[in-house]
């Protein structure tokens, strides 16, 4: 009766659920405000449930063998050899196709046979009641002759002169991350990804081959279905550094495949914005054919990955007795055994002493889930794929989360035989719920970082703690009030829509043009609470924001496609058009204060409107592009591209700039020469030189002298604000790119080498100008940076059996990166960086030592400049925020239905700056207070001080505790750290039912698997993450480590439905 | 045909796009070739040479603060190492305070070099006031070059090469190709381009009363101080003795009234306005952080039954000064105020005539508003100085003169017990890497 039952709801899910789960989530898109609907959520949390439980009471079928004979072709129809039919789940009973490509096998109705060979993709046929089964393999589409979609246009694998590096979307999709970016780490050579920081949605930085740019972006140009994004932060809320990240609004699901284009041959026809390297990302598109309705969903728990100890109240105490003792024996001050306990009239041994443990007051186990339904199908003219998901993650940080509900139409119609026409369509909503964070005053994390454990979270009548009642110097305000009390919300809904025509002009010419949007709705609310020691001090009864941001860009393009082959032997593709680009963004923001209490936090009730603005700012682009490739014999390659972009961000005298590239390849197996060997499927050296462009990160209107509006007793004045530059233009970028690509043994080994060196020159920069002329800088193109470097990039089907196969896949690059020229060399940056001619960009700049003292225990700072005191001036450089390489290492296994799949990611070299240890690494020094009468540390310290120095002869890196200044520098070296690790960034465990299986419960496809990321870490970093980066996006002060949020641990369980 | 027409209809569609995507304006800003047009664009050119007066580097909290933090009358227990560099009285070069106050002064001086240039040209028959725009763009540039000279020059010795660099022209064009690269003139040829300009403004303003801009008598008043700087004690006399005979102003009775109020009091000279909306950063700077809490060694001179001593209250474990204690950082900073007058006219008086009574009334005067009993006769000068230094300690601290009067009555190394050099402050590392005319002060690091 239950397995009837279950198989019951399972029609009925098949047949009703699905399309009311679809009108649902139609509905609820329409409906939606600031929370999804939870009705959907229910209703999909039930058919998830069903669809797991129900198989296992599904009744089991038994049938006779038979004989089955078949036919294996490739999709030309030529019949392959030596491909591999086995019955799924015996391996007793296989065999291989002879030479004209036919099988004869034993099984049953119900049994399902595995098809395979080399180079295409498995497929799986249920016997059913057929005697003859005729069997189409595809190519594999990982293999060196897939399609690769380069700047307008696609090309196959082989063909490419340039070096691209493709994801597919098996890589990205189904992690429990929010955006496609955080996914792309560790999967090709040369991409360097890093996620400054854990807060759900937040930014992610992204080089590609280094970093070109020191003021302007070096973030590559993302482009998606064609369409050049936005992907800049467009929130105007203060977070502490934290960006938001405008790719979040993007589905990863929605993902075919993203290309990475790296050197100038790729990029060039980009032109001012390649230099930064080019991201294509492909949307899923209907394939004609069976419909199909996919349902996805992941659910899963994070957690942080490497919590910090702290002492407890006890050691805390001990530790303030231990510095005053350390002092009578270095200073011949007379405290007693007991001195600082005994004036905050504490006894360290008391066993009833408060214990709070403050990072597991901030910190959680939290969820994040992810629903999908996707349906895709069509007909020779029309195909389509929608899909609708719903994203939410909660941070593992109190007072964090991240929603998105996003939905998609891809849309591709025959109107006649000469005029395709077609769609994209994606709209989507987020909410990120943020605090503050990194180095601000109210910061979560940073108000945690010495937390005095004898300081309770609550009071006994449930207020909130007031750490100026308290001991530790460094907490402003309680981070759990912090984290619960304030709110700060941005909410985004995006829409980027494409309408396309492609017209058959005449044989092999063809013209596509499209208009497409991408428009993004954004506000921002946030509140400071009455409560909060911010509002307090200030006494400003509670204070809000309410900002918004609109931006529309709007893009038209038309090109001109001409593919032909002559005599056989020579191939021309060549592709000729124009682009115009322009942008509008406008901002509004209001401040107020005074609110009656906490539970009102809309602006309409505040007492007083402080200050309200609005404000816009536009940019446009007008570009004409070429690409031309042609090949000789299927053995020489020559591909030249070019762009000439006009923007209307740079100085009159330099308004045009023209991008142009050339590369030649040489595909020597096709050589007469190697006819004879069977070892080299591919082997292709190729060159390639060309310039590209970087105007993204700067002014719209950075050239022009200026005069802003301000204001003195209510009235408005003019002030001028920015000095003219006519001569501001692009930075343009050099690149020299030599590389191989090698397939061997019909290409079950593929290997990828590349040798570059990027030159970077008329760099925007703000050079400085005299004082006197009342302005600091003006920005002007100035400045060289080099990055050159090795990338290597090996794949290859390790085993492949019947049952059991290992593919692997290794990236490693090694990058340089060095500032070659400056206007003004060595430029103090900031308290902790320095910019210098000869050095890579973020590199530190931080008072010195020389160990510590076995003898005293103190440090022994090194008198840089020797005039016989220790300040900001005895700085130097100490070390640079630059890996000396990195990469990752993926690895595929299968058996029968089981699929795992490994990456490992890894970075070595690079030092982190872990300032927060200044804090919680105090070791007893009194900041404010006074040592003999009442010592005030910033607060706790973490265990590892429990390695530091106390008696004479003690070998350590710790000094003594000291109540007073002697050891503490807070821009040294002492806080210097190895940043290498090595990350089991995921690993996922999979089984696919078999056909024999999903086919009786009216499925086609049906997976579950778990996953993990950031399972395993091996680092010598000592703080909460080795990931980090204080300032997302600002790589010139990269690599410190201030109360920023921290990489997250999550184990999810999911499953993926196909009908 | 119709595959002809879609092409048609596609090329036509190019062209007329490409038209305009390259023509943008900014929405928040004007060409800064054609901001100053007519007299009402003139008069709010002049209005933003206050509003930058306004920003934290300059009155809006450090040029106020920092003058204290630097002697004795404010100490550091804060977060930024720029103001401990400031209160440990050995500033680097790479100081951030000084670095961004030389940039802040000086873009007051080139809007008023722009005035000054352009406001004579303007073809406006309706500008009517175009005589006290330019007065008061003189005076500004005036106060913005004596201010200068005090943190960066050696002000207190007439007879020294370190001036400041005197840029008088507005820069070309607004192009920073045509910057000039300017020597340090002469202390004595600053002097003098100050008074010059206070001369030109005077003259320019007569009968002009304001006290939320440099109006006449703030021209006056700044004069006065100018010449006591500049040991010119018989002018500065009389400018001191004018302002108090014939401005209108008077002492505020009760010395609390002074600071309890956001507005401009009867003894206000010059106040920059500040407002809710338009906020300072002094609360934040003084009662939020502790960057410039009291130091114990300011509470502690203020002689018994002293109303002064009402001007600080304690909060979160230091004394803070309740001149900055609206918590919208609304508080006008007194630029220049009667009570300084008479400390000018009593400090004149003595050193021009070398007799150390010459200056007891005004002294007494300051005292009795304070509720203090007048002083005795003084037995020499050096007494006088004490008690000079005394009454302008507790009567203007937190207004920007404690260091000042330190050195210029030389007992800079006596009180704060630091070496000579440091009487002025140094030139920025920014400016040196860039201008090579420009001299370091002496001893002080050139990189």
């Amino acid at each position: 009766m239950f397995t009837n039952f279950n198989m019951q709801a399972f029609l009925c899910l098949k047949k009703q659920k699905v399309k009311v789960a679809i009108a649902l989530f139609t509905e609820s898109i329409s409906k939606t405000t600031i929370h999804m609907n939870s009705k959907l959520i229910r209703c999909l949390k039930v058919c998830a449930f069903l669809l797991v439980v129900a198989p296992f009471f599904a009744a089991d079928a038994f049938s006779q063998q038979r004989e089955v004979r078949g036919l294996v072709t490739d999709s030309n129809e030529e019949p392959l050899a030596g491909a591999t039919v086995v019955v799924s789940g015996d391996t007793q009973r296989g065999t291989v196709t002879n030479s004209s490509g036919e099988f004869t096998i034993r099984a049953a109705s119900d049994e399902v046979l595995v098809i395979s060979f080399i180079g295409f993709q498995t497929r799986e046929i249920l016997v059913g009641d057929r005697s003859t089964i005729n069997v189409v393999l595809q190519l594999d589409q990982q293999l060196l002759s897939e399609v690769v979609v380069v700047g307008y246009g696609v090309q196959t694998r082989s063909d490419l002169t340039g070096s691209i590096a493709s994801v597919s979307a098996d890589d990205i999709a189904n992690q429990p991350v929010a955006s496609l970016d955080a996914a792309l780490q560790g999967r090709a050579s040369g991409v360097f990804v890093s996620s400054p920081s854990g807060t759900p949605g937040a930014g992610i930085t992204i080089n590609i081959r280094g970093q070109t740019s020191l003021s302007a972006s070096s973030e590559p140009l993302y482009v998606i279905d064609g369409v050049p994004i936005i992907s800049e932060d467009l929130s105007g809320l203060f977070s502490g550094g934290q960006a938001t990240n405008s790719l979040a609004d993007l589905n990863p699901n929605d993902i075919q495949s993203i290309e990475i284009l790296k050197d100038a041959s790729a990029t060039a026809i980009y032109g001012s914005r390649g230099a930064n390297g080019v991201v294509l990302i492909t949307t899923k598109r209907g394939v004609s054919g069976q419909s199909t309705i996919g349902f996805n969903m992941y659910t899963g728990f994070q957690s942080i990955t490497n919590p910090i100890e702290m002492h407890s109240s006890q050691e805390f105490l001990e530790l303030m007795n231990d510095a005053a003792r350390q002092d009578n024996r270095d200073l011949g001050t007379t405290y007693s055994d007991t001195h600082v306990s005994d004036i905050w009239g504490f006894d360290p041994n008391d066993p009833n002493l408060q214990n709070t443990v403050w990072y597991d007051e901030i910190f959680r186990s939290a969820p994040v889930s992810n629903y999908e339904l996707t349906a895709s199908g069509g007909t020779d003219n029309t195909r389509y794929f929608t899909s609708l998901s719903y994203f939410d993650q909660e941070g593992v940080q109190l007072g964090t989360g991240f929603e998105r509900i996003s939905g998609r139409i891809n849309l591709d119609s025959k109107v006649t035989n000469w005029l395709d026409f077609g769609a994209n369509v994606t709209v989507n909503r987020t909410i990120q719920n943020r605090t503050i964070n990194d180095n601000s005053l109210y910061g979560v994390v940073i108000n945690t970082l010495a937390g005095d454990p004898l300081m309770p979270v609550f009071e006994d009548d449930g207020s909130y703690a007031d750490p100026f009642n308290y001991f530790g110097w460094w907490m402003l305000d309680n981070p759990v009030l912090i984290a619960n009390e304030y709110s700060r919300f941005t909410n985004t809904v995006r829409g980027i829509g494409t309408i396309f025509g492609v017209a058959s002009i005449a044989e092999g010419l063809s013209l596509r043009s499209s208009l497409s949007i991408d428009y993004t709705s954004l506000d921002d609310e946030a509140y400071t609470p009455i409560i909060s020691r911010e509002s307090r001090n200030a006494q400003r009864n509670g204070f809000g924001n309410y900002g918004t941001t609109q931006d529309f860009t709007w893009l038209v393009e038309n090109y001109l496609s001409y593919v032909n082959t002559f005599a056989d032997q020579h191939s021309v593709n060549a592709v000729v058009g124009t682009s115009f680009q322009a942008s509008n963004r406008e901002f509004s923001s209001i401040n107020a204060q005074g609110f009656p209490s906490d539970q009102f936090t809309k602006l309409s009730v505040a007492a007083q409107v402080t200050s309200a603005s609005t404000s816009g700012t536009s940019w446009g682009l007008a570009s004409y592009f070429f690409r031309g490739n042609y090949t000789f014999d299927n053995r020489y390659l020559f591909t030249t591209t070019g762009r000439i972009d006009g923007s209307s961000r740079f100085g009159d005298n330099f308004r045009y700039g023209f991008f142009p590239s050339a590369s030649v390849a040489w595909r020597m197996t096709n050589e007469s020469f190697m006819e004879n060997q069977t070892l080299f499927s591919e082997l292709k050296p190729r060159i390639s030189y060309g310039l590209t462009g970087n105007q993204e990160g700067i002014g719209n209107f950075a050239s022009r002298g200026l005069f802003g509006v301000s204001d003195y007793r209510a009235t408005p004045t003019l002030v001028p604000t920015q000095l003219s530059n006519a001569n501001l233009t692009w930075e343009s970028t050099r690149q020299l790119d030599v590389g191989v690509d090698v397939g061997m043994f019909q290409d079950r080994v593929t290997f990828s080498a590349d040798y570059f060196i990027k030159t970077t020159d008329d760099l925007l920069l703000n050079r400085l100008v005299p004082g006197l002329s009342g302005f600091s800088s003006v920005t002007d193109n100035i400045g060289k940076v080099e990055n050159k470097g090795f990338e290597f990039d090996v794949r290859g089907v390790i085993l492949s059996g019947r049952d059991f196969s290992w593919s692997s896949s290794f990236n490693i690059s090694f990058i340089r990166n060095t500032v070659l020229e400056l206007e003004v060399n060595n430029q103090i940056l900031n308290d902790s960086h320095i910019l210098s001619e000869g050095q890579p960009i973020g590199t530190f700049h931080l008072i010195d030592h020389r160990g510590v003292d076995p003898q005293t225990g103190n440090m022994l700072w090194i008198d840089e400049n020797g005039d016989g005191v220790i300040d900001s001036g005895d700085r130097r450089t100490v070390g640079n925020a630059q890996p000396d390489f990195f990469g990752g290492w993926n690895n595929s296994f299968a058996y029968k239905g089981f699929d795992l799949n490994m990456l490992f990611q890894f970075t070595y070299g690079n030092d982190i700056f872990n300032h927060s240890r200044a804090s919680y690494e105090n070791l007893g020094w009194s900041r404010i207070g006074i040592p003999g009468i009442f010592p005030l540390p910033d607060g706790n310290n973490h265990r590892l001080a429990d390695n530091r120095w106390m008696e004479p002869g003690d070998q350590t890196d710790i000094p003594r505790a000291s109540l007073t200044n002697l050891n503490w520098r807070e821009y040294s070296s002492r806080w210097l750290e190895d940043g290498s690790y090595l990350r089991l960034k995921t690993v996922t465990l999979g089984y696919n039912f078999s056909p024999s299986f999903t086919d009786r419960i009216g499925m086609r496809t049906f997976r579950v698997y778990m996953q993990g990321q950031n399972l395993l870490t091996f680092t010598n970093y000592t703080g909460l993450d080795p990931e980090v980066n204080q300032n997302a996006r600002n790589p010139l002060v990269a690599g410190s480590d201030f109360g920023t949020h921290p990489q997250v641990r999550t184990i999810s369980f999911g499953i993926n439905v196909e009908f | 045909m119709k595959k002809l027409s879609i092409l048609l209809i596609t090329t036509l569609a190019v062209f007329l796009i490409s038209c305009d995507v390259l023509d943008t304006e900014p929405q928040a800003s004007l060409d800064a070739n054609t901001a100053l047009t007519d007299g009402a664009s003139a008069q709010a050119i002049l209005l933003g040479a206050y509003s930058r007066m306004q920003v934290t580097p300059y009155y809006g909290a450090h040029f106020t603060l920092s003058p204290d933090l630097a002697a004795d009358n404010a100490r550091y227990q804060g977060f930024f190492d720029s103001q401990l560099e400031v209160n440990s009285g050995s500033v680097p070069i790479s100081n951030l305070w000084i670095s961004t106050a030389w940039v802040n002064m000086y873009r007051v001086v080139n809007i008023a070099n722009l005035l000054i240039a352009e406001v004579p040209n303007v073809t406006d028959d309706a500008f009517s006031t175009r005589d006290r725009v330019l007065g008061e763009a003189y005076a500004i540039r005036a106060l913005a070059y004596f201010d200068l000279l005090r943190v960066f020059g050696y002000h207190f010795d007439i007879a020294s090469p370190y001036g400041m660099p005197l840029l008088l022209e507005p820069i070309e064009n607004n192009d920073f190709n045509l910057i000039p690269d300017l020597e340090r003139s002469s202390v004595a040829a600053t002097y003098q381009q100050i008074l010059s300009d206070l001369n030109t403004a005077i003259g320019l303003m007569e009968g002009y009363v304001n006290n939320t801009v440099m109006s006449y008598w703030g021209a006056v008043a700044l004069r006065a101080r100018v010449n006591l700087y500049a040991g010119n004690y018989g002018d500065a006399f009389d400018d001191a003795d004018d302002v108090i005979e014939n401005g209108p102003f008077a002492l505020v009775e009760d010395v609390q009234d002074l600071f309890d109020t956001t507005s401009p009091t009867s003894e206000s000279i010059f106040d920059l306005v500040f407002s809710d909306q338009d906020q300072s950063a002094l609360y934040v700077f003084t009662f939020q952080r502790d960057e410039y809490n009291v130091d114990p060694d300011l509470t502690d001179a203020i002689e018994p039954d002293d109303e002064r001593a009402g001007l600080f209250v304690f909060e979160r474990g230091s004394d803070r000064p309740v001149k900055w204690s609206n918590p919208n950082n609304a508080n006008n900073v007194k630029v220049l105020r009667l009570g300084e007058m008479f400390l000018i006219r009593s400090e004149a008086a003595v050193f021009d005539t070398n007799d150390p009574n010459a200056g007891l009334d005004d002294l007494n005067e300051i005292r009795d508003r304070a509720g203090l009993d007048d002083l005795d006769p003084f037995a020499d000068l050096d007494e006088y100085v004490d008690a000079l230094l005394q009454e302008r300690r507790i009567e203007l601290n937190y207004e920007g003169h404690r260091f000042f009067d330190l050195v210029r009555l030389d007992r800079f190394e006596d009180v704060l017990n630091r070496d000579a050099f440091r009487r002025a402050f140094p030139i920025p590392r920014d400016e040196l890497q860039i201008q090579e005319n420009l001299v370091q002060n002496p001893n002080y690091p050139t990189e």
